[in-house]
């Protein structure tokens, strides 16, 4: 062994921004992630140029998973131009030299905060969700070691007690993001703050979905065709916030999730919330040729 | 305007590599390539000195060390190279972490041959319905021992290499012998 062989070349960066010894940590947790889905792994969550709480765990991901020829699409809560999806954006392309694209058909990579595209996903994408916030039993149990061990004997009662009261108090169940949900029928995770109406698109999904949270340093998966099962009582159906009827007043758009914005007169007007879907209707008013990919909702239906 | 960075070619492979295993794990039963054939790759995307390697040749335990792995018995290693299955019986010395940390389980890379002998059916996540897969050069009683000592989310990961093709069983794929 020699000091040579143990050394590499010389690089100006390291390609994608993260150390090689940062991407490999990353990997063999996200391969254990993957094998037991929907557990929290812990991993050592580097730094990055961006304040924790920003993206920096998904960032990590889509460091380790980039190279020249992913394609890569980022939004915020639905939307591309968003000053945090075009940072990250921006960000990816420089340390990579990736291409980019807003539309959700042309992507291999989609890095998302709070939101999943309308248009169904393949099998060869992979989403990666930035996560504020990776334990659901928090609201119920503070300290995470506990929780730890709660996860570990799959005592989630008081996550169904945390929802009885909610419907006991307001009559619905009141948690409108993060939506607690069994993952393979044993760990319940957080979909880290996707709406409600996002949450079925996880169930049974052809694609890839890591979750990653930066400054929490865990990371967990949905790998494609995982059963993902929102915790619901058996009389207390599952409801998804009731967009189906409101209309983009930009696009046209009828039946997806919306964006409600407040008018001066008091009423609100509403605007589709994955803005690249809202682009292309309007080029297709307009008569360009744009392909729209089969959407996950139908006439604001969840399809099969 | 910034020059677009260009990855060395130990980066290139090994991205590959991992591409190659992620998705192995999250299809299991559907075969991946790998950049290039052998286990040396696997080993150069994945372990490092914050690893414990059990490899079953000489060859291959340099080849880990050198990454600056501490080389350990079975037991205790995270990640278990070996040629071929030995005896089934191994399958029970190998790290499964525990309830609390399932991610400690070991990840155990073994050469086979894909697409001949003994038929398998796999179901579970990442498997639409299900998927038969034909497996050689494992020792008779492989997949009955591997169900038999895993109770999930306990258990370990199984690469199956061939060449430069890649299958992967993650512990939640259930293997049924045909």
């Amino acid at each position: 062994m020699t000091l040579a062989s143990l050394t590499r070349d010389w690089e100006p960066m390291a390609y994608g921004f993260l150390d090689a010894s940062a991407k490999r940590e990353i990997r063999r947790k996200t391969l254990k992630a993957i094998s037991v889905p929907g557990c929290q792994m812990p991993y050592a969550s580097r730094e990055v140029p961006m304040a924790r709480g920003w993206g920096t765990g998904g960032l990590q991901v889509s460091c380790t998973l980039i190279n020249p020829t992913t394609r890569i699409k980022v939004i915020d809560q639905g939307a591309d131009d968003s000053v945090n999806a075009a940072s990250i954006r921006r960000f990816l392309a420089r340390v990579s030299g990736a291409p980019t694209t807003t539309d959700t058909l042309e992507a291999d990579l989609i890095q998302s905060r709070h939101r999943i595209p309308e248009e169904r996903l393949r099998e060869d994408q992979v989403l990666v969700l930035q996560v504020p916030n990776p334990e659901p039993l928090r609201p119920v149990q503070p300290n995470m070691s506990i929780a730890r061990q709660m996860h570990a004997d799959a005592d989630y009662g008081r996550m169904w007690l945390q929802l009885y009261e909610q419907i006991v108090r307001a009559g619905r169940v009141m948690q409108g993001a993060s939506y607690p949900s069994l993952v393979n029928g044993r760990f319940v995770m957080t979909p880290s703050p996707i709406p409600r109406w996002d949450v079925p698109k996880l169930h049974m999904a052809k694609h890839l979905t890591l979750l990653s949270a930066g400054r929490e340093k865990r990371l967990h998966a949905v790998p494609p065709f995982t059963k993902v099962e929102p915790l619901v009582f058996d009389d207390v159906p599952y409801k998804v916030e009731e967009h189906a009827h409101l209309m983009c007043h930009r696009s046209g758009l009828k039946g997806f999730f919306m964006n409600e914005i407040p008018q001066a007169d008091g009423t609100s007007i509403h605007e589709v919330s994955d803005s690249d879907l809202g682009v292309k209707a309007i080029h297709r008013t307009e008569g360009a040729p744009v392909e729209i990919g089969a959407t996950w909702y139908e006439n604001g239906e969840m399809g099969q | 305007m910034q020059t677009a960075p260009v990855p060395s070619d130990f980066e290139t492979r090994t991205n590959a590599t991992y591409d190659a295993l992620m998705w192995a794990l999250s299809r299991p039963g559907l075969i991946r390539d790998l950049p290039a054939p052998g286990v040396e790759g696997v080993i150069d995307a994945l372990i490092d000195r914050e690893c414990a390697v059990h490899a079953g040749t000489p060859d291959l335990c340099a080849y880990a060390a050198q990454t600056g792995a501490a080389i350990v018995p079975l037991a205790k290693a995270d990640h278990v190279i070996l040629p071929d299955a030995q005896t089934p019986a191994m399958l029970r010395d190998l790290r499964q972490g525990s309830d609390m940390h399932p991610e400690d389980g070991a990840t155990l890379i073994l050469i086979a041959t894909l697409g001949t002998g003994q038929a398998l059916r796999l179901t579970g996540p990442g498997v639409d319905g299900h998927i038969d897969v034909r497996v050689d050069g494992l020792t008779d009683g492989f997949w009955q021992m591997r169900r038999d000592v895993m109770r999930y989310p306990m258990g370990f990961e199984i690469f199956l290499i061939d060449g430069s093709r890649v299958m992967g069983l993650p512990r939640s794929t259930t293997v049924e012998v045909l």
